[in-house]
């Protein structure tokens, strides 16, 4: 790992300041990922800002949402109670990532950050489009079962790694951010970016702009909700492709519906074609079938990655069937 | 010899806990590792160390047309650069076949092999010295298939071609044929080790010239004369002592950093200590051989074998390693543990631009297992019959000939071990509201609770040779010495035979204590002041280095009867030992052991030899190759989740013999552990590779089992006694692993109808899409 | 003892020892491919090694095992690295770096961490637990015991994680069942397999603590 400064930050503003005033600057908080990038060289900094003494760790009630503080650790949020009863995908999607010592460790901000695990880009003797733009993109042609089928770009194909990303665009999370200019909200779904021609770039945060919470709106579909990991290995392992789901059923009919999917996509993937199929309709394994062809339309499958496109229609299968009580 | 000792270096292990043979002792070493005070090689320290590192070639295949280190040594704090030109004797090494260049000359063969290593004060000053060496490297395409390099196509990668060897054997009838005929092709995937402490060690220039070098190995002798070679020195010159071992599994048996380190060490005058983090593990050890193999059974109508005809690619990579004995395994036991009145086996190893592929656990074995236990499925089904009573028909007994002409020559008790593991209760296809659902497939992932999942079961049982084989000259060398030491009668062991964590040293207490009735039993460092202990692979410490302490103590316990005869006057025939006294056929108890000896030391040292192996006729396979076998046997009972591809292993139940469970909580060790890792192989581990290049070389990327992964294990433990072997001994640790694969994916063959010919099986596999 | 910091020579020699192996063995295979395009980036690395210096070292305070220890560490030094290579700290294991195999498994203020994947700059202020800090003299930690009586390793490269996320499991109540322990106790992986042995480990030793 390359030497760098290590600055402590004492609140938020302190912390914006530290990072936005260094262009090789950024935030430490878990740092499960952060290091890993930096010790396999995929990423340099200058500078480390450690914003873990910022007072950003409460989960509370608001007004329809709840709030979760940036630097709240995934197994906290993943154990609380609010978040257990009311947002059962988030607490799945967080129960199901890492290990119990990542999860100690990792925070909820850092975690919407997480970046791929493709090996093309983890690799500094490969060329990565992400790593070094312009370089290329290895794992077209190349060895991809671990990567995306959707919102794939001739620039990269990588998987957004992230269980718990997947579960929070299906309840419409907002993320609340604090940088040089001001404190913005962000809807979930504008919060991550597609590769397109610029895959370096995977969020509309910029530089020195920190993630102080998340707001997640109580609904009854976050209420019921689900979250389906399909992994190589029964536990600490990222998805083959995920499923989140949140469900409002009037009767047999559906109210309101929130889809969204990991494994398969460049970034947490919402579909509101799928979404749209089921909406207003009864639910049935018709409809459902219906909606499962709706979220992988214009997907684009290589060479070890085609079956997901089958798998991630069976999963959100089994997902709807089981929260819509089907069968 | 050396300046100092390093830090950390290992120390005598004595336990207080009793037990001979038979018994479960507590390890000697297991108060240390508890508290995180054994001492591993990754652990060792000397005060004027310097860091030594290894650049290795990014490319699969390339010649080098120059390497250029001038900048690099201009770094501060650089010690030494050094390439091919720096090593002063001679610059290839191998197991069997010296075919690999300690350092590059002017072609690379596999991504990741060793180009010029540098020697820092701190590691990261080494890294910045290794980006500024230049290597012009002329890129070739790489030679990546087996099957290809077997049968001449290809460039040719070393002088004599790219086959490495070819084993055939021919018995019986060549032209028979058969009323029922299966045929299958197979492929296994290239399994890591994964040991999960990596490769490192310290290597500290002697004052006389020479090296002292503490090392995680798995044989130190062949380490001890490849290096000597490599660096042009006597081998009294090049002294080993074994550090700490984080796990082997085969990983160890070739050479990683020890001549590297020794090297920079000779050249800078100070300690140099290398440690390999994961990463460079995945390219600094051999792998299993992954295997391309085609199968045709011939039957009669009951399901009686008349013919197999088989031929097996095994890619051992760039190097050869020991490919030559894994090639020799696979065709040998390459029809399995059954009669088979004629067969047609050809088994080639190649040399290709892969990885390079060696040793692990069952080697050679587990491939072919893979394959004709898939067979054996088949042609149950052709036949209509039970799996298991196919098998039992066929299966081989004591006086049974393999194909080579070898008769089995003690205990087969393959239809026991199958009927064993038939006859145990299955779990219950129901399970009780409501489903702990980490009980099911997918594991912790809330992917099912019931729908979807479909119960298989499928058996596999399996055979390994135990101790080298093909005339190999296999022994090992132990010292016991009996003293009093306080008042307290005490003996000591030493051998140079590795304790990788299989728990040697446990038996070698246990050995010592039966034989000769001491309690206090110390085991001394493994080092190579002592004669050669062999290594420790193929099933064979137990055997051949038990067999050494005993003998070493039958020794000790001659000399100890001579010098109470002459001290007390009595006749040194009808003398034994009991609980530290001795005892007299005629007289009963003569004399405490500790007034006998007062000071005077019997110490004793023997080199121990199995019986002897031929080699196998070059045309026909025919001869007398194989000391021992080893047999197991699986039942895996599996769910399968069949919508969305994932597999529960339930429960993975085992039979084997031992012959004799020297310790039988070590011998439950061994077949968890075995049985473990042939689960993995099964259902998530492979090396991918990609034009010769290793696409997944993390723990994140290449799969190992969990604890959840884990199925319960219902084992039972044979004793039949091999009247050929120490104590009726047969070797434990690979025979496990070679039946767990096979099981598990019948199973899933069973709950999904798939035909399921590669291991490992992915969801997409059966998902089928 | 509450102090027992280096004396500046010790600070000197030990500095050599600082992130074993990690980066270096990871530059094998990086730098060899940037050889030829290297020579644009070496005025960087130079700037890069000036900077990277003893002088960017810190002084700190760990809290280890309950003594107060002084040391200096450049900030890229992962808690794992100072525990082993600058407090001689060896019992926590480095099987990956990369937070896969938990074996650096340590207690930060009574909760399980990886070690290889936090600064030690980060952890000032905190009470760390590593399995030298848990036996009392002669006599073991329950867990540690328990781990002897069901001879719950063989090699011994993931026992000190094992030990350390067990007397975790125990205390966050996670084994009301062998399922239970079995999905808490997944971040530490065991290439032996002793699995079936540290299960009924815990077992027994969480029997102990709440008699």
């Amino acid at each position: 790992m390359k030497n760098f400064e290590y600055a402590r930050a004492n609140n938020p503003a302190d912390a914006v300041r530290l990072v936005g005033d260094r262009p090789g600057a950024t935030f430490i908080a878990g740092g499960t990922d952060l290091l890993n990038l930096m010790k396999d060289g995929a990423q340099t900094h200058d500078r480390i800002v450690d914003v873990n003494g910022l007072a950003l760790t409460d989960i509370s009630h608001g007004n329809g949402f709840l709030r979760v503080g940036a630097l709240a650790r995934m197994a906290d949020v993943g154990a609380h109670r609010a978040v257990r009863e009311k947002f059962p995908v988030v607490s799945q999607a967080l129960l199901a990532s890492a290990s119990p010592q990542v999860r100690n460790m990792a925070s909820i901000g850092g975690n919407l950050l997480q970046r791929t695990r493709c090996g093309y880009f983890r690799d500094t003797g490969s060329a990565c489009n992400k790593r070094i733009p312009g370089s290329g993109c290895p794992a077209i042609d190349g060895e991809n079962r671990g990567h995306a089928v959707l919102g794939v770009s001739d620039h990269c194909i990588a998987a957004h790694p992230s269980d718990l990303a997947v579960s929070l665009i299906a309840v419409d999370a907002v993320v609340l951010t604090n940088g040089p200019h001001g404190e913005r909200r962000i809807p979930f779904g504008d919060f991550h970016l597609a590769p397109g021609d610029t895959p370096e770039r995977e969020n509309v945060l910029t530089h020195g702009e920190l993630i102080v919470g998340l707001e997640l709106p109580l609904t009854p579909a976050a209420a019921k909700s689900q979250y389906l990991k399909l992994r190589d290995r029964a536990t600490f392992e990222f998805a083959v492709v995920s499923v989140a789901a949140a469900l409002d059923l009037r009767g047999r009919t559906v109210n309101d519906v929130r889809l969204a999917f990991g494994g398969i996509a460049t970034k947490p993937w919402r579909s509101t074609d799928a979404e749209a199929v089921l909406r207003g309709r009864a639910l049935d394994t018709a409809t459902i079938d219906a909606a499962g062809r709706a979220a992988v339309h214009g997907a684009i499958p290589r060479a070890h990655n085609a079956f997901k496109i089958d798998l991630v229609q069976r999963a959100l299968s089994r997902v709807l069937h089981e929260l819509g009580g089907v069968r | 010899m050396s300046k100092s000792a390093p830090v950390r270096t290992p120390t005598d292990l004595t336990s207080s806990v009793a037990g001979g043979i038979g018994a479960s002792p507590q390890r000697p070493d297991g108060n240390l590792k508890v508290r995180g005070e054994f001492a591993y090689a990754s652990d060792l320290w000397h005060e004027d160390m310097i860091w030594g590192a290894t650049l290795r070639s990014p490319h699969p295949y390339a010649r080098i047309r120059s390497i250029d280190i001038t900048e690099a040594l201009k770094v501060p704090g650089v010690y030494a650069v050094l390439t091919h030109s720096d090593v002063p004797g001679k610059n290839l090494y191998g197991l069997e076949h010296p075919d690999q260049p300690v350092l590059a000359v002017d072609v690379v063969r596999y991504q990741g092999e060793p180009v010029a290593l540098v020697g820092a004060d701190h590691p990261e000053t080494a890294r910045r010295a290794m980006e500024r060496i230049a290597v012009d490297y002329e890129v070739l395409e790489p030679v990546v298939d087996m099957e290809d390099a077997a049968h001449g196509r290809g460039t040719p990668l070393h002088p004599g071609g790219n086959l490495v060897r070819h084993v055939p054997i021919r018995h019986g009838d060549q032209q028979v044929t058969a009323e029922v005929v299966v045929t299958g092709e197979y492929e296994v995937g290239m399994q890591d080790q994964a040991f999960l402490g990596p490769e490192s060690g310290l290597a500290v220039p002697g004052e006389d010239g020479g090296i002292d070098l503490y090392v995680a190995t798995q044989w130190l002798h062949v380490d001890q004369k490849q290096v000597a070679q490599a660096l042009g020195l006597p081998l009294d010159k090049v002294r080993l002592t074994l550090s700490g071992v984080g796990g082997a599994f085969g990983g160890r048996e070739d050479l990683s950093m020890q001549v590297h380190a020794s090297l920079l060490a000779l050249h800078t005058g100070k300690p140099v200590k290398m440690v390999y983090n994961r990463l460079e593990s995945f390219y600094g050890h051999v792998h299993r051989h992954p295997a391309k193999l085609y199968y045709e059974h011939g039957a009669d109508r009951d399901g009686r074998l008349v013919y197999v005809k088989c031929r097996i690619y095994l890619d051992g990579g760039a190097y050869a390693s020991s490919t030559p004995a894994v090639v020799a395994n696979a065709a040998t036991l390459g029809v399995g543990p059954y009669d088979v009145p004629n067969a047609t086996v050809d088994c080639w190893g190649v040399y290709t631009n892969n990885p390079p592929c060696g040793a692990m656990r069952g080697f050679g074995a587990v491939q072919a297992g893979f394959a004709y236990e898939s067979q054996m499925d088949k042609l149950a089904a052709a036949v209509g019959l039970d799996p298991v009573e196919v098998r039992i028909r066929n299966a081989m007994h004591e006086g049974s000939l393999m194909p080579t002409g070898q008769v089995v020559d003690s205990a087969a008790p393959v239809a026991e071990l199958l009927r064993r593991v038939k006859d145990k209760p299955l779990p219950p296809v129901n399970r009780t509201e409501p489903v702990d659902i980490r009980e099911m497939p997918g594991g912790a992932s809330n992917t099912t609770h019931g729908e979807g999942v479909v119960r298989g079961i499928g058996y596999a049982v399996g055979i390994k040779n135990v101790c080298f084989s093909e005339g190999y000259d296999d022994f090992s060398t132990a010292r016991v010495r009996v003293q009093v030491i306080g008042g307290e009668l005490s003996a000591l062991a030493h051998t140079a035979a590795c304790e990788v964590g299989q728990g040697l040293v446990t038996i070698m207490q246990q050995i010592v204590r039966t034989e000769l009735g001491v309690e206090r039993v110390t085991i001394a460092p493994m080092d190579t002041t002592i004669g050669n202990g062999g290594s420790t692979s193929a099933s064979r410490q137990t055997y051949v280095t038990g067999g050494a302490v005993r003998s070493a103590c039958q020794t000790v316990r001659g000399r100890l009867f001579e010098l109470a005869a002459r001290k007390l006057g009595v006749d040194a025939v009808g003398l034994s030992l009991h609980g530290g006294k001795l005892v007299s056929d005629l007289h009963g108890v003569l004399a405490d052991l500790v007034d006998v000896l007062g000071d005077d030391v019997v110490d004793e040292t023997v080199e121990w030899r199995h019986r002897a192996t031929e080699s196998l006729d070059p045309v026909t396979g025919q001869g007398n190759a194989h000391v021992q076998y080893g047999f197991a046997a699986h039942r895996a009972v599996v769910d399968v989740d069949v919508e969305l591809g994932l597999v529960k292993v339930v429960e993975l139940d085992c039979a084997q013999d031992v012959g004799k469970a020297l310790n039988p909580e070590a011998v439950l060790g061994q077949i968890q552990g075995g049985s473990a890792q042939g689960l993995g192989l099964a259902v998530m581990e492979e090396i991918q590779t990609s034009g010769g290049k290793i696409r997944n070389p993390s723990f994140t990327d290449y799969l190992i089992p969990t604890v959840l992964d884990m199925p319960p294990m219902s084992i039972d433990v044979l004793e039949l006694a091999d009247p050929h072997a120490p104590y009726g001994i047969r070797g434990v640790g690979e025979p496990p692993t070679i039946s767990s694969t096979p099981a598990i994916v019948a199973a899933i063959r069973a709950a999904t109808g798939l035909a399921l010919t590669r291991a490992p099986v992915r969801p997409e596999h059966i998902t089928g899409t | 003892m509450p102090d027992n910091s280096e004396t500046p020579k010790q600070q000197h020699k030990r500095r050599t020892v600082l992130k074993a192996g990690g980066a270096a063995a990871i530059a094998g295979i990086a730098a060899a491919h940037s050889v030829t395009e290297a020579s644009a980036a070496t005025q960087a690395q130079d700037a890069a090694l000036a900077a990277d210096t003893e002088a960017s070292a810190v002084p700190i305070v760990l809290t280890v095992n309950g003594q107060a220890r002084q040391l200096r560490v450049e900030p890229r030094v992962t808690l794992l690295d100072a525990l082993r290579e600058r407090l001689d700290l060896t019992g926590t294991k480095k099987g990956c770096d990369r937070g896969e195999c938990g074996a650096c498994t340590v207690l930060v203020d009574g909760r399980r961490i990886k070690s290889c994947l936090t600064l030690a700059v980060m952890r000032q202020d905190c009470a760390i637990t590593t399995v030298e800090g848990l036996a009392k003299g002669d006599d073991l930690h329950p867990v540690q015991a328990a781990f002897i009586r069901h001879d719950a390793f063989q090699c011994g490269g993931c026992t000190s994680g094992q030990i350390m996320s067990a007397v975790a499991v125990i205390d966050e109540g996670h084994t009301g069942s062998t399922d239970e322990i079995r999905e808490w106790m997944s971040g530490n992986i065991c290439r032996c397999a002793a699995y079936p042995n540290i299960v009924a480990a815990v077992q027994d030793a969480a029997k102990e603590k709440r008699p």
